[in-house]
C-alpha cells in the first residue's frame, strides 16, 4: 500500500517504435486507477514497464519513495494478474496461490493459513486441491487473483483480467474485483480496452491513445467533460456523435449552431459556461452530441421547436428499457482517431448518427421523424487540435 | 472429410497389413533364428515350420558357464524388478525423493554387484554395462544441454538464434560417417598429447581408479559418450525448442512477478511442465545411444557396447554363432520394447511436436 508515481515514462523499442511517450501519472494510496485505450495503444506496455517485464527507456518509476527502474520484477513487491491468468498447470490451486509465499520462504503452517484465507475471500475453498485444468474460466480467474492478493503487495497490476470471461461472468467479476480491492486497500493499476469496465471499476480513469495520455479523471467527469474528441468518442456506448459545425450569432442576441442543413438554437447559458466558445463564433468547430441527448419529438413534444432535426430511421435496436436508433444527417462526421471504431464506420458513413430514445417511441424503420436535440448538453471541440473548448 | 466406401477401407487396411508384415517380418525371422538349432539355420532350404526349438543360443550368449541355471538368473532379475517396483510405489507416496532415489540406486547396484558369478567370466556383461553407462550418460548430458539451449532459443527471437538453429539442422543433415574420422583423429591427437607430455600417466592421489594406469580418450566409454552427445545435440535442441515454444511466456513472467528469479522460474515452474517433453526426447536419445554401432566400433575398438558385440558374432564364414547373434539381438531389443510400451503416450506426443513445430 503506497503511492505510485510514473514520471515521464517512455518506451522506445529497438526497432525505433515509440510505444509510450512521457506517461506521467500518480496513484494515491489505495486508489483504483484504470488505464483504458483502444487495442495497440501501448497500455499493456505501460503495465509491463511498471511490472519490470519491459525495460523503461526513459523516465522514472517510484513506488513510495523507492525508485524501481532497475529493480528486477521479483524485488518490486508488485503482484500482477495476467490476461491469460498464467496459472501453473502442474500445481494445485493451493500450490498456485501459495507459490509466492513459498518463494518468500514463509513457513509451511503460515503459508497454508494464508492460502486458506485468500481462498475464502475468493470462494475457492472447495477447489483448493484441484488442478487449474479442472476449473472453469471464472475460477481460474479467481486463482490468478488469489496468487496476487495472498502476499499483500504494494501494488496490484491487472492486465485485462476479465477479457477471457463470458459477458455475464464478467459483470459479476467486475463487482467482485472492485469489492476485494477496496477491502484490501491495495493500490491497483488496471488495464483494459473495455470502456464500460473502466467506467464502472475505476476511481479514476486514464485514457491513452498511441502511447500518449489523453485525460485522467473520475469516470463521471470523463463522461461529462471529455478533454478532447478522442476521449469524447471513446468513452460512452454508443459513442458520441461528432460533426463539423459552426456557430453564428443571431439578431435576437442568441446563437445558432449550423449543423449541415439544420439550425439549432443554442441557449445563452451554454455560451456563459464555456467562455472560450466566443472566439469560435463564425468559425468551424467540432460539435459532439451524446446519443441520450437526442429524443423522439413525438415522445417529448414540449421541447423547443428550434432545437430539432429531422431524419429517416435506418436501423432500430430495441433494448427494452431504451431504443437505439440509427439514421443519417447531412453533416460531415469527424474521425475521432479510435482505430477500433474506424473499422465499423467505413468510408461511406458520413453523417451517421446514433440516438438513444426512450422505449416509449413508436418510430419504425423508414419513418421520417422529428428529433429533439438537447443543446444544453452539447460538447464543443477545436477542429484542428481536437481539444475541448471550455474556458 | 470424404465418406469412406467399403472398397477404400479395404484398400487402407490391406496397405497397413502389408506395412506391418514388412516391418515385423525381419524381427520375427531373427526371433525364429534365435530359437533354432544351427543345423536348421544352416539348411539350404529355410526350415520355416516344424523345427525343434532350443534356448541354447540365449544360454550361449548370456551364460558361458554351464553350471549356471538360466532359470535362477531369470528369477533373480524378477526379484530385483519387484523390489524396484515396490520402491517406485513407495516413492510415489512419499513424493520428495532423494532418499528414495538413493535406495533404488543402492538396490540396483547391489543387484548388479551380487549378480551370479558369470559376471567375471562373461564378456557380454562388460558390454551390457558399457551399453548402460553410455546410454545413461548420453541421455543425461544431452538432455541437460538440450533443455537449456532449447529454452534459450525458444525465448530469444533474434537473428543469431535462427542462425544457430539452422546450423544445428545442417549438422543433423550431414551423414554420420562424415564425423567418425574427425572424431577419431581428434581423440588420437589428444591421446598423443597426453602421452607426449606425460599428463596421461600422472598419479592423481584421490582418483586412482583401479585398473586405469594412463589417462586416455580413445577406446573409452567417454569417447563414445562425447561423440554421441555431439551428434544427438541438434535433435534434442530442436525437440525442446518446439516444446518450449508451446509454453506461454506469461507463465514464467507470472513466476517472476511472484518473486522468482529467472532460474527459479525455469526450475520450479517451467521444468515441471516439461516432463512429457523430457521423457519423449530422453527416449529418442536412449534409442540412439543404445543402438549405436559405427561410433563405438571406430572410437572404442575394445570397449564395445552390445550392438558391436552382436555384429562380431555374425562375422566370419561360420554360421555357428549366427543363432547366438540372433538371440542377443532379441534380448537387447526386449528392454527397449518394454520402455516404449510404458512411455508410448509420451513418445507419440514427442513425434507429434516434432512434426508440427519442428
Amino acid at each position: 500500500m503506497s503511492t505510485v508515481t510514473l514520471d515521464k515514462l517512455t518506451k522506445v523499442y529497438p526497432n525505433g517504435f515509440q510505444a509510450i511517450t512521457d506517461l506521467s501519472l500518480t496513484l494515491s494510496e489505495g486508489e483504483f486507477l484504470v488505464l483504458v485505450g483502444p487495442s495497440g495503444c501501448g497500455k499493456s506496455t505501460a503495465l509491463r514497464m511498471i511490472a519490470g517485464l519491459e525495460d523503461i527507456s526513459s523516465g522514472d518509476l517510484y513506488v513510495g519513495d523507492r525508485r524501481l527502474n532497475e529493480v528486477p520484477p521479483k524485488d518490486r513487491d508488485i503482484a500482477m494478474v495476467f490476461q491469460s491468468y498464467a496459472l501453473y498447470p502442474q500445481m494445485t490451486v493451493a500450490e498456485n496461490i501459495g507459490f509466492p509465499l513459498k518463494l518468500r520462504k514463509v513457513a509451511k503452517k503460515d503459508r497454508l493459513q494464508q492460502v486458506e484465507q485468500a481462498a475464502q475471500v475468493l470462494e475457492l475453498t472447495e477447489q483448493l486441491e484441484s488442478k487449474p485444468s479442472m476449473l472453469s474460466g471464472g475460477q481460474r480467474q479467481r486463482v490468478a487473483m488469489g496468487r496476487a492478493i495472498v502476499r499483500k503487495p504494494a501494488l496490484f497490476l491487472m492486465d485485462e483480467p476479465l477479457s477471457n470471461l463470458d459477458a455475464k461472468l464478467r459483470v459479476q467479476m467486475r463487482a467482485d474485483i472492485a469489492a476485494i480491492q477496496s477491502d484490501l486497500g491495495v493500490t491497483t493499476f488496471y488495464v483494459t480496452h473495455d470502456q464500460v469496465e473502466a467506467m464502472t471499476m475505476g476511481e479514476r480513469v486514464a485514457v491513452i491513445k498511441d502511447g500518449i495520455l489523453q485525460q485522467v479523471a473520475p469516470p463521471e467527469e470523463l463522461y461529462d467533460h471529455p478533454g478532447n474528441v478522442f476521449v469524447a468518442a471513446f468513452i460512452g456506448s454508443p459513442s458520441m456523435n461528432l460533426y463539423e459545425a459552426s456557430l453564428s450569432a443571431i439578431d435576437s442576441g442568441g446563437y445558432h449552431l449550423r449543423l449541415g442543413d439544420y439550425q439549432l438554437a443554442v441557449s445563452p447559458s451554454v455560451m456563459n459556461t464555456r467562455p472560450g466558445l466566443a472566439q469560435y463564433v463564425d468559425q468551424p468547430l467540432v460539435v459532439g452530441i451524446r446519443p441520450e441527448d437526442l429524443e423522439d419529438a413525438a415522445v417529448a413534444p414540449d421541447h423547443p421547436s428550434d432545437q430539432r432535426i429531422s431524419a429517416k430511421i435506418e436501423v432500430r435496436e430495441a433494448l427494452g428499457a431504451e431504443t437505439l436508433m440509427h439514421f443519417s444527417i447531412a453533416a460531415p462526421t469527424v474521425d475521432s482517431g479510435d482505430p477500433d471504431a474506424l473499422d465499423e464506420l467505413g468510408e461511406e458513413d458520413t453523417g451517421r448518427c446514433t440516438a438513444r430514445f426512450s422505449a416509449a417511441t413508436r418510430a419504425r424503420v423508414g419513418d421520417h421523424i422529428e428529433i429533439n436535440v438537447n443543446t444544453d448538453h452539447l460538447h464543443f471541440f477545436d477542429p484542428t487540435t481536437h481539444k475541448a473548448i471550455r474556458s | 472429410m470424404k465418406r469412406t466406401t467399403p472398397l477404400s477401407r479395404f484398400g487402407l487396411h490391406a496397405t497397413l497389413a502389408v506395412l506391418v508384415v514388412w516391418s515385423v517380418l525381419p524381427f520375427l525371422w531373427t526371433f525364429q533364428t534365435s530359437i533354432k538349432f544351427t543345423r536348421d539355420v544352416a539348411a539350404k532350404k529355410p526350415v520355416l515350420w516344424g523345427y525343434e526349438t532350443t534356448a541354447n543360443a540365449y544360454r550361449a550368449f548370456w551364460l558361458d558357464a554351464d553350471d549356471v541355471n538360466m532359470w535362477s538368473v531369470l528369477v533373480y532379475i524378477l526379484v530385483v524388478a519387484v523390489i524396484c517396483a515396490a520402491l517406485g510405489q513407495i516413492g510415489r507416496r512419499v513424493r520428495h525423493g532423494w532418499p528414495w532415489f538413493a535406495a533404488v540406486a543402492l538396490v540396483i547396484f547391489a543387484a548388479l554387484w551380487r549378480f551370479p558369478k558369470i559376471w567375471e567370466a562373461n564378456d557380454e556383461y562388460d558390454f551390457l554395462i558399457n551399453s548402460i553407462v553410455v546410454t545413461v550418460l548420453t541421455m543425461i548430458i544431452s538432455l541437460s544441454i538440450g533443455l537449456l539451449a532449447g529454452y534459450g532459443l525458444a525465448r530469444y527471437t533474434g537473428i543469431s538464434g535462427a542462425v544457430i538453429l539452422i546450423i544445428a539442422l545442417g549438422f543433423r543433415a550431414l551423414p554420420r560417417t562424415a564425423f567418425v574420422l574427425p572424431y577419431f583423429f581428434g581423440a588420437k591427437e589428444i591421446d598423443d598429447w597426453l602421452t607426449r607430455t606425460g599428463v596421461g600417466s600422472w598419479n592423481f592421489p584421490l582418483i586412482d581408479f583401479p585398473g586405469i594406469d594412463t589417462l586416455q580418450i580413445l577406446d573409452t566409454r567417454l569417447a563414445i559418450v562425447l561423440a554421441l552427445v555431439a551428434v544427438n545435440q541438434p535433435f534434442t535442441i530442436w525437440m525442446f525448442r518446439s516444446f518450449f515454444m508451446e509454453v506461454p511466456k506469461e507463465i514464467e513472467e507470472a513466476a517472476m512477478m511472484d518473486g522468482a528469479t529467472r532460474l527459479q522460474a525455469f526450475r520450479k515452474v517451467i521444468i515441471p511442465m516439461m516432463w512429457p517433453a523430457i521423457i519423449a526426447t530422453g527416449l529418442f536419445t536412449m534409442l540412439l545411444a543404445y543402438n549405436e554401432y559405427l561410433f563405438v566400433r571406430v572410437l572404442a575398438p575394445t570397449e564395445w557396447t552390445l550392438p558391436v558385440a552382436i555384429v562380431s558374432l555374425t562375422g566370419g564364414e561360420s554360421s555357428r554363432t549366427i543363432t547366438e547373434a540372433a538371440a542377443a539381438s532379441v534380448s537387447i531389443t526386449l528392454p527397449i520394447v518394454v520402455v516404449i510400451i510404458l512411455f508410448q503416450k509420451h513418445l507419440v506426443k514427442g513425434l507429434g511436436a516434432g512434426a508440427v513445430k519442428g
